[in-house]
């Protein structure tokens, strides 16, 4: 971030005011946080630091850093193979490598436990060998991290394939004729161009695991978000929480400072081809054990908890499972719709504005507008809805007008909400593409007369086609998953797969959430089944 | 494109705001209940009340923290009029908060007893659940159990189970230990806990008794109401984890076995106190009441509610009649103790 005084007139333009505007409104939460931090510590907070402070970083930083390896090696290499290489079923493979996402953690924690806990499905499967194994323990920080890997490694995967997919077959060629080794080939040439969306997908990675709250919780890991939830709810010190939040906010940031470190380092603009006609090799003799590659994550991530989840459902069918359960799905889809729609525009919006604009400042607050996505949810809600109550207040007192029912009794906040939380999703996948296209398109275009707006539709638009369809998918999951801010935003009458199965959950009634997150499941797989086909037709 | 979903957008925005307003609109009668209940059991009761009464019930479900942070945030422009929580601690900060009111009705106060309700009638409550310990009948004499306190014997070394001190439960147990034998006792006992323990605490209420079954410890403090879940689960390893064990009501020589509530207050807010206090008799009534206990094997607090089966076969017990608003008052002490004696 430079900022020249000496420039600043020629920087003030509308796009600039257009970016710093919207970021800063979806940033109001973040505000409302820092503006806590004045208020000073909570009273509780010398006992956090003396018992707690130190678990709670060493605990995030393994997970962050156990977390990191998995899902970059499980990522990467399950890209590579399924963009070099040929194989029967490929294309079958390439999408169920995405299908953990469809999970959410907390549930894939509690199946995991269902499997390898005590008297479960494989633990009697290897008792039935004579195998006299009483479990598996996964309850502690490595099963978390297993856990947590498993079911984030697509967010490294999807954004990578997408890259090792655009290569030209001409860098391949160039490093094969200079004598580059398939390993060098990839360490030295594949890996580092695709840094950008590895580097993105990790960056979701990590602020999925600060965020997670379930799966930490079930597991006895102390972190800081259930440190979080653990001051406010336990030690009733709400100011100490919002403390704890910021330190959190800090970690993200620290973090993205490292991704933009990592990014600014290199550009590329290489001419990417956007469609798959990357020439692949047949996976022949040895080489056929490549495959273990991308059945490990397949396996982890998908289907042995959803196996899991199948036999609980099988158990408890009768008792859980009506049609009414249909409306909900209905309803789960068309929220989670709506704010994968918003989202992907508020993205592009950000994205296109800070790019018109000449001025660096605006790049900056975009960021902060997607800082969202590591803020725990509960928090979230807690700032909003204190700040609608202001607002609330506000129309009532000065223009005498009841605003009330638009914030208690429809969807609109609960919708801001996921946009400030999910906007990191969107913005991220989707800024990571443009970062590649380059600007020499759009440059000749306006030298050619064409406006702004004409050009984003005409080029940009079609060129990010993919991206901006992987993007609103994401969003869309996110959404269909998200528990705390649901809960304490949502309408009376709304109601989602994800509360649904949290309800059985919370009441330790794991079976019974199993037809719940099955359905929840089901429709992610549909819709990215449904996004594919379209896909591969159009193409 | 862009200007043609922009305009979509809107539409739905605007039809959105539209629906609900109506709504609003339209129902006259309306309860908005904030609970931490997420039973299927109490939607049936919800509903036999609706159709009873006429009085539309909203429900919003959370936990106890969230609801009770969303009253404050919300204030005087708070729908809610009812909390109904699944502990007594959250009432009482309700109380301490000033976001409930006090709701005077003669059929309340005959039924539930004083020591179950709060003492201006901010809450009441609803229905019992004993903390008590459940053990290995194939390992444990139960000659040998007596109290909580005895708990920390060293003949149980390495052999208690218990979930996390993040748990309200325990705080709340710890809370009557406080109330009970003072904060120094309280501590030490807490310590000597830890020293017990067979492992690091993980899990819920029925994870420990799993462990039971699978041999990691013998004997596990837990809530009466998961027992009664885990015998009566679709899931055939959890039955047999539930009759694998054995329930023993500690304290019955003195003080009795420590018990907690799920509770409900009016809100200080209410729009509708009227129907709020109409529903909380019928909460309390008899038919209600029973239904608890056989649905969700809580145990009543009407006394002329019988208990469900499966509650009469753990027996009957002294229970501890230490006003539960003590619980609340002391839940914070509690979690600062278990921090300091490192009760994970």
């Amino acid at each position: 971030m430079r900022f020249d005084l000496k420039h600043f007139k020629r920087d003030l333009n509308q796009w600039s005011l257009y970016t710093v505007a919207i970021s800063l409104f979806i940033a109001i939460p973040v505000f409302t946080i820092i503006f806590h931090l004045f208020n000073g510590k909570g009273e509780m907070w010398d006992h956090i630091v003396t018992y707690f402070l130190l678990d709670y970083v060493l605990n995030s930083i393994a997970l962050l850093f156990g977390t990191g390896i998995i899902c970059f090696s499980l990522g990467t290499a399950s890209a590579w193979i399924v963009t070099k290489y040929d194989f029967p079923y490929r294309k079958l493979i390439e999408w169920l490598l995405f299908m953990p996402l469809a999970i959410p953690s907390y549930i894939v924690a509690y199946s995991y436990v269902g499997l390898l806990g005590n008297g479960g499905t494989f633990i009697r499967f290897l008792n039935m060998f004579g195998i006299p194994i009483k479990k598996i323990e996964m309850m502690n920080i490595y099963g978390l991290i297993a856990v947590l890997s498993f079911s984030l490694f697509p967010y490294v995967y999807a954004g990578t394939r997408a890259m090792f997919k655009s290569y030209p077959n001409s860098i391949r060629e160039s490093a094969y004729l200079l004598g580059a080794s398939e390993i060098r080939y990839f360490f030295s040439v594949a890996l580092p161009l695709a840094s950008p969306a590895i580097i993105g997908g990790l960056f979701l990675v990590f602020m999925e695991v600060l965020n997670d709250y379930g799966a930490a919780k079930y597991y006895g890991i102390n972190t800081f978000t259930t440190g979080i939830f653990r001051t406010w709810t336990a030690l009733e010190d709400i100011q100490s929480s919002i403390y704890l939040s910021a330190l959190l906010v800090v970690l993200a940031l620290f973090i993205l400072a490292i991704v933009k470190w990592f990014r600014g380092k290199k550009s590329y603009a290489l001419k990417f081809n956007n469609e798959d006609k990357t020439k692949r090799y047949n996976l022949v003799g040895y080489k056929k054990i490549y495959l273990i590659v991308v059945f490990i994550p397949i396996l982890a991530g998908f289907v042995f908890p959803v196996f899991q989840l199948l036999i609980w459902a099988v158990q408890t069918f009768e008792v859980i499972f009506n049609y009414a359960l249909f409306s909900i799905v209905i309803q789960s889809v068309l929220v989670a719709l709506f704010t994968a729609l918003i989202i992907v525009l508020i993205a592009l919006l950000l994205i296109y504005f800070s790019r018109w604009s000449i001025l660096k400042t605006p790049r900056f607050f975009p960021k902060i507008a997607t800082l969202g996505y590591v803020i725990p949810g509960a928090i979230i809600g807690i700032g909003i809805i204190r700040s609608s109550n202001s607002i609330i207040v506000f129309f009532d007192t000065y223009l005498d007008l009841k605003v009330g029912y638009l914030f208690y009794g429809s969807s609109v906040v609960l919708i801001y909400a996921y946009i400030f939380r999910f906007l990191a999703v969107g913005y991220n996948s989707i800024e990571a593409n443009t970062l590649k296209l380059g600007k020499h398109l759009e440059q000749t275009s306006y030298l050619l007369g064409i406006d702004k707006f004409v050009t984003f539709v005409k080029i940009d638009l079609p060129l990010l086609r993919n991206s901006i369809i992987s993007a609103f998918v994401l969003v869309f999951i996110d959404t269909l998953k998200e528990l705390p801010l649901t809960l304490i935003l949502k309408p009376y009458d709304l109601n989602t797969l994800a509360v649904k199965a949290y309800e059985y959950a919370e009441d330790e009634r794991v079976a019974e959430a199993s037809i719940p997150a099955l359905l929840l499941i089901s429709t992610i797989v549909i819709l990215i089944t449904l996004i594919n086909y379209k896909k591969s037709k159009t193409n | 494109m862009l200007r043609r979903s922009l305009i979509v957008v809107f539409t739905i925005m605007l039809i959105s705001c539209g629906n609900d307003k109506s709504e609003i609109e339209e129902n006259n009668q309306v309860l908005t209940l904030y609970t931490h209940r997420h039973y299927d059991t109490d939607k049936e009761i919800f509903k036999a009340f609706e159709e009873k009464s006429g009085i539309k019930i909203n429900v919003v479900k959370a936990n106890a923290d969230e609801l009770i942070q969303k009253m404050e945030s919300e204030g005087d422009q708070s729908p809610a009029d009812l909390l109904l929580t699944v502990d007594a601690g959250r009432l009482v900060r309700a109380k301490s908060k000033n976001l409930l009111q006090a709701a005077n009705s003669d059929i309340i106060s005959s039924i539930v007893p004083a020591h179950l309700r709060d003492q201006d009638n901010f809450w009441f409550g609803l229905t019992k659940r004993a903390r008590v310990i459940v053990y290995d009948k194939n390992k444990i004499d139960p000659s040998e159990l007596s109290t909580y306190e005895d708990l920390t014997n060293d003949k149980w070394k390495n052999k208690l189970l218990i979930r996390s001190s993040g748990n309200i439960y325990n705080q709340s147990l710890m809370a009557s230990i406080i109330a009970n034998n003072g904060e120094e006792v309280a501590k030490d006992w807490a310590a000597g806990i830890v020293n017990n323990f067979a492992r690091t605490p993980k899990g819920n209420d029925r994870d420990q008794v799993k462990s039971i079954l699978a041999g990691e410890g013998e004997l596990a403090i837990i809530n009466t109401y998961y027992l009664g879940k885990l015998i009566n689960s679709l899931d055939p390893i959890e039955v047999e984890a539930g009759k694998a064990v054995v329930v023993f009501f500690p304290n019955q020589e003195d003080r009795g076995t420590h018990i907690n509530i799920s509770g409900i207050g009016v809100a200080k807010f209410a729009p509708n106190k009227e129907n709020a206090i109409k529903f909380i008799e019928y909460l309390i009534s008899k038919e209600v009441q029973e239904k608890f206990a056989s649905a969700n094997y809580e145990y009543p607090v009407n006394a002329e509610a019988s208990s469900s089966e499966l509650l009469n076969s753990w027996g009957t017990f002294k229970e501890d009649k230490l006003n539960l608003s003590k619980l609340g008052e002391l839940n914070k002490k509690a979690v600062i103790l278990f921090d300091e004696v490192k009760w994970q």
